[in-house]
């Protein structure tokens, strides 16, 4: 309960100014980088581009972005690319963590072979997945959505498989009373309760695969994707080829970022608070 | 037992110097949706040597009155005055012990009182500060528990380290925000008896926060009982009649028990009734 | 009132890691009442949560059974919906979708809009209306528990089991609820069983309140009735002239809970410390034992365990089995370490504990009884002459003459017939200390006196009733199986530090015991038995003076026909050789009725304390025999009167002719060791 509060207040300014006080401490701070940036930069023999610099050579890049081979389409490439892998992990991780976590087994039986593979390097997968696809059409296509998939499996299987074993027992008591049978157990107490384990899981998934794909891609470039994209500028080294690098890796952070949004979001709406 | 209206009045009955004085005490938080005032009109004086409960339903505002007795939080409108000074900040004259330890986890049991006791008293000796760490860890009966860490001793336990690191630096109020809140039935009333004891002993003022009313009949000296927020005020003082020093089964049989214990009942589950939702 | 759970005698046995096991619960019996609220109440560990687990099915009884209505439980169902102290909504479930997952899944048989409606209506019975569309996560504590209380009620279980549903409220906040849940089970007679640990609460809620012993081997230490109008409101309930008295017993149970836990961990921390020796030990600790005994045929265990090798049997090589003149000498023995061990009058354990006749405590333990019944009552020939008969002549001619002085002959004060001729007296409208003069004797001199016609009467084993009767000096008005069949006479007593020194011991001195009981009932061993018992070692005396009762027909008097008492002398059948509190209890009432000692407030801790069914139990579980007995039931004597072992207080203010009770507390632990807290000073 409050007493009537005394200052007229108007909901849309009190909310812009809301938003705008927010902003002021990231906009000076980052402000303060590109300055020393530019400063650091702004000597003659300098190789390095400050942001000036930056932006004017890449303004036809930004704006060329979705031709053929533009950064944009190299970018929506990679993450296509990143979208079927990780789909298939998604789906697949799921299930195995669901039968490992309840099934002691199974558990026991994979918990060895799954600790050693987790902890491979994605790249490490990339000479066995590009032999193992030579022989289909798009073998270097193939190749990394292999390596997506098998990146980003081993994180959703641990988490899902943690969230089944980690069933609180108040949960499993009410199942019990209640003689939930297998399939009300499994759709109403199992899974809900899962859910924010599978989650983390698929968000540290989804951060691997983003790191994985622009690796890879970089080492096989025959099926592009902005990885290819930055290699290409590196080996070529054209006058504005470091200006587009810059701009391709603030890229890649940003869909990155964006992409563990957007997983975090989803989980959100799925897992009650 | 006595309802107040007017407050002041009654306590200058005592002529003594007020040691604690609280004077038409209010706190006003502004919010979004307006300002919510917690407390209205606060009066209370606490003489020294005095054991004192506050009790109320959560919300009541008790924490944020003691909180301003420790220097933690202002009051908007009235003031706190200790010994005549207005209080402004937390000082090691008001000591508080938190119903979560708050121990550092990471020092042993000396360690943590031995902090405090530097802290406070730097213009001492090592050897000197070293001997009031002991005497008072050996006075709550952790003589043996000195070099554990939190991690490795009980819940009482750790209350009385809590309660040996507040003694330590001499506080003029012992400020007790619901300590044994958190402690089995029997560690709790080993617990209350220590306190009692050492209240005996020392004579320190006692401003002592508890949801239990067997709790505050058999420690305090007046229980304060608060209205419900907001706006919360003290509702009724209950004066706790029991000699001391008091022993828990010949307080829990006094006839007068009973009568304190329900008149308190009827303040809390009638009169002023808590309805959540 | 119909029964609807049956807690049949349960166990709850948990095997240990290191080995061995741990007894959470032992003999626990309990009947619950349809419609009956009941509440557990007891210190933390005390197996209340274990009970209430058992009855909700999620665990089993390791002996014993739950029956409800007829069925015994073996798995959790929603016929006993438990309300859990940390609530176990599903978070991700609102309100509604929280009572209807319960209600969709349970009462599938009905349709879907009655199925709607039965959850709407809870929703509003506790008042959630406004929340119904929130998730638990937006609820408070107090909110989260009424939806858990109404998804319990919601399915209509036929038992609603709460466990500690308030506890984690705050203690204030628990008042609204406590209130809302008591009238929403009084309006539906829901049947309810409520573990707690908040007197306030048990008190305001239950219709019983069943208060438990610490583990292990926790058992129902009390039943307290709460009588308490309904419907009942705190206000009127607190105010309520019984409130306090009640709320103090049980209170006082707990405190005495409290201090026997403090002692227990005494125990464990100085066991742990000073002596590995006890618990390395595999065979007895000592095979040497001294048993005192007042030679009577009462004494006949002791003696077959002895002759007929019993005590070897148990490891125990060399007991030796010292006579003593009277039961005071037999007493002072074991309080200055003469004896290990001795046969006791029933009442002596706890005279002796507790410090009758203003004598030093000595806390002694009895872990078995060794004789039931064999007294009986005799009056002198000239009382026979006048015309006695019965208890009503007796008191006929005794008001007739009340400027003559009637005495009486008793073994001694604590003597259980000595307790018993006081309450049979006494029932008769005879004031056993105002209306006669009783003096302690030997039973010996007691027969001499009668023939010189110095005491009108008096109470004794056999030989002397039938020896009296044989001379024509006297005849027996009353056996005490008439008084009270099957009373204890004569138990088994120790030192309880020497228990605790010695448990092996105890327990095979326990064992060996028994098993002579067993002999000594078997009535074709008893011709065998007087032949032993009359050997110069043990009583000296003529084998033909042993034999009424014991053997032969018992004659009361000479123009009667002797009868057959075939339970006079009665040693081992129904568990006579277990130690029963419900009788003990008796005895501390009897013994603060006389003023020979006052009655202990913390009974069942003296009661605990003193009648040691551990090592009976372990004695009777290695022997494969029933380890304990139901000590709530009620005892009947013969005026009538019931004795209600849960309640004595109101048995001792409903005796007629009585002193004044003592009620006091009996602290008979040694003063807890002093804690560096109490001698202490501030630094600085």
């Amino acid at each position: 309960m409050a007493t009537a509060s005394a200052r007229p207040a108007n909901p849309i300014v009190e909310k812009a100014t809301e938003i705008l006080q927010s902003l002021i401490a990231p906009v000076v701070c980052s402000s303060a980088v590109l300055l020393v940036w530019q400063l650091l930069c702004s000597s003659a023999d300098s190789k390095m581009p400050g942001p000036i610099k930056v932006i004017t050579q890449t303004i036809g890049t930004i704006t060329g972005g979705f031709a053929e081979n533009g950064i944009w389409m190299q970018l929506l490439n990679s993450l296509t690319r990143v979208g079927m892998g990780y789909v298939g992990a998604a789906v697949l991780g799921i299930a195995i963590g669901v039968a490992i976590g309840v099934n002691k087994f199974l558990r026991d039986g994979f918990d060895p072979l799954i600790q050693i593979l987790r902890t491979v390097p994605p790249l490490a997968w990339l000479p066995l997945s590009t032999i193992l696809f030579l022989q289909t059409p798009k073998p270097a296509e193939n190749a990394g959505i292999f390596l997506i998939f098998i990146t980003a499996i081993w994180p959703i299987i641990i988490n899902t498989c943690v969230g089944v074993q980690q069933i609180p027992k108040d949960y499993t008591n009410v199942a019990k009373v209640l003689r939930l049978s297998g399939k009300d157990f499994f759709f109403s107490i199992l899974i809900p309760s899962t859910v924010p384990y599978i989650f983390t899981g698929l968000r540290i998934g989804v951060g691997l695969a983003w790191l994985a794909i622009v690796a890879a891609e970089m080492l096989s470039t025959g099926a592009g994707g902005i990885g290819a994209y930055i290699w290409n500028e590196y080996t070529s080294m054209l006058d504005d080829s470091i200006s587009k690098i810059i701009l391709a890796v603030f890229s890649v952070g940003l869909v990155g970022l964006v992409l563990d949004r957007f997983v975090g979001w989803l989980g959100s709406l799925v897992v009650a608070e | 037992m006595q309802t107040l209206t007017n407050p002041i009045a009654v306590n200058s009955k005592t002529g003594d110097q007020p040691f604690l004085l609280i004077e038409e005490v209010g706190k006003v938080y502004p919010t979004k949706k307006g300002d919510y005032t917690v407390l209205d009109g606060v009066n209370l004086t606490v003489k020294e040597g005095e054991f004192v409960c506050v009790i109320g339903h959560s919300g009541c505002g008790k924490s944020t009155l003691l909180d301003m007795v420790s220097g933690f939080n202002t009051p908007t409108s009235g003031k706190v005055l200790l010994n005549g000074k207005p209080i402004t900040k937390p000082g090691p004259d008001r000591m508080v012990v938190f119903q979560n330890y708050c121990l550092l986890p990471w020092k042993t049991v000396y360690e943590n009182v031995n902090l405090a006791v530097s802290a406070v008293f730097p213009e001492k000796s090592k050897a000197e500060r070293d001997e009031i760490t002991r005497s008072n860890l050996h006075m709550v009966g952790l003589d043996e528990a000195m070099n554990k860490k939190p991690g490795q001793i009980s819940g009482g336990m750790k209350q009385r380290v809590s309660i040996a690191r507040a003694l330590s630096i001499r506080p003029e109020i012992l400020i007790l925000d619901e300590p044994f809140g958190a402690l089995d039935a029997i560690t709790k009333e080993e617990l209350q008896e220590e306190l009692l004891e050492i209240w005996e002993e020392h004579r320190i003022t006692v401003m002592m926060i508890t949801h239990d009313i067997d709790e505050a009949l058999f420690l305090c000296d007046r229980l304060v009982m608060m209205s419900n927020g907001p706006s919360a005020k003290i509702g009724e003082i209950l004066e706790i009649p029991f000699d001391r020093p008091r022993v828990r089964e010949e307080v829990m049989e006094d006839p007068r028990y009973f009568k304190l214990r329900n008149q308190a009942l009827d303040f809390l589950y009638n009169r002023f009734a808590h309805h959540e939702d | 009132m119909t029964i609807l759970v049956d807690v049949d005698h349960i166990d709850k046995i948990y095997p240990l890691k290191t080995g061995g096991e741990y007894v959470a619960l032992r003999n626990v019996d309990l009947k619950i009442n349809q419609g009956e609220f009941v509440s557990l109440i007891g210190h933390s560990g005390c197996g209340k949560s274990t009970l209430l687990n058992i009855i909700a099915g999620f665990e089993q009884a390791s002996i014993g059974g739950v029956v409800l209505s007829g069925k015994q439980i073996t798995s959790p169902g929603p016929d006993r919906m438990m309300v859990f102290q940390n609530y176990s909504l599903l978070p991700w479930l609102t309100v509604r979708q929280n009572i209807a997952l319960a209600v969709d899944k349970v009462m599938t048989d009905l349709p879907a809009a009655e199925r709607k409606d039965i959850i709407e209506k809870h929703i509003d019975l506790v008042g959630l209306r406004a929340a119904a569309d929130k998730r638990p996560g937006a609820l408070s504590g107090g909110m989260k528990q009424r939806t858990a209380i109404a998804r319990a009620l919601a399915i209509r279980p036929k038992v609603l089991l709460l466990d500690e549903p308030f506890g984690a409220l705050d203690a204030l906040t628990r008042g609204n609820l406590q209130e809302q849940l008591m009238q929403i089970c009084e309006e539906y007679k829901t049947t309810c069983v409520m573990v707690t640990h908040d007197v306030d609460e048990a008190l305001l809620l239950s219709d019983r309140v069943v208060m438990l012993t610490n583990g292990p081997e926790a058992h129902i230490g009390r039943i307290l009735n709460v009588d308490f109008p309904r419907p009942r409101k705190r206000m009127e309930v607190v105010n309520d002239p019984t409130y306090y008295p009640n709320r103090g017993e049980i209170i006082n149970f707990l405190n005495q809970q409290k201090r026997d836990k403090r002692r227990k961990a005494r125990k464990v921390s100085e066991e742990k410390t000073s002596i590995p020796a006890v618990t390395a030990v595999k065979t007895v600790e000592k095979s040497v034992v001294t048993l005192g005994y007042v030679p009577t045929t009462d004494a006949a265990p002791l003696v077959v365990a002895k002759e007929k090798g019993f005590f070897a049997k148990h490891g125990l090589t060399q007991v030796e089995l010292i006579p003593d003149s009277s039961w005071q000498t037999i007493a002072d023995g074991l309080a200055n370490q003469r004896l290990d061990c001795a046969q006791l009058l029933a009442g002596m354990p706890l005279a002796m504990s507790i410090g009758a006749d203003r004598k030093r405590p000595t806390p002694i333990v009895t872990a078995m009884v060794l004789a039931r019944n064999g007294n009986a009552i005799t009056l002198s020939k000239k009382l026979y002459d006048d015309g006695v008969r019965n208890l009503k002549d007796l008191k006929k001619a005794i008001a007739a003459t009340p400027d003559q002085p009637h005495s009486f002959g008793l073994v001694d004060s604590v003597s259980m017939g000595s307790l018993l001729t006081r309450y049979w007296l006494a029932s008769g409208g005879i004031d056993p200390d105002r209306d006669l003069s009783l003096s302690i004797m030997s039973s010996a001199e007691m027969k001499n006196q009668i023939s010189k016609g110095f005491i009108d009467g008096y109470l004794a084993s056999e030989p002397w009733n039938s020896a009296a009767v044989k001379d024509e000096t006297g005849f027996v008005v009353a056996t005490d199986l008439e008084i009270w069949d099957g009373h204890q006479n004569k138990v088994l007593g120790v030192r309880e530090d020497w228990a605790q020194e010695n448990p092996k011991t105890h327990v095979a001195l326990v064992k060996a015991l028994i098993e002579a009981c067993e002999y000594c009932d078997d009535r074709r061993n008893r011709e065998e038995i007087i032949k032993m018992l009359a050997k110069p070692e043990y009583l000296n005396l003529p084998a033909e003076q042993l034999r009424p009762g014991f053997i032969d027909p018992f004659q009361r008097s000479l123009d009667q026909a002797p009868e057959m008492l075939v339970r006079f002398n009665q040693y081992y059948v129904e568990q006579s050789t277990c130690p029963r509190r419900a009788e003990a209890l008796w005895i501390l009432t009897q013994m603060a009725r006389w003023n020979i000692t006052p009655f202990p407030k913390n009974w069942t801790e003296v009661l605990e304390r003193v009648y040691c069914r551990d090592t009976y139990g372990q004695a009777a579980r290695e022997l494969g025999l029933p380890d304990s007995v139901d000590d709530h039931e009620s005892v009947k004597l013969f005026d009538g009167l019931v004795f209600n072992p849960d309640d004595p207080m109101s048995y001792l203010a409903s005796l007629k002719i009585s002193h004044e009770i003592r009620v006091e507390e009996i602290v008979f632990e040694e003063a807890p060791a002093p804690r560096s807290l109490r001698s202490k000073s501030l630094a600085a």
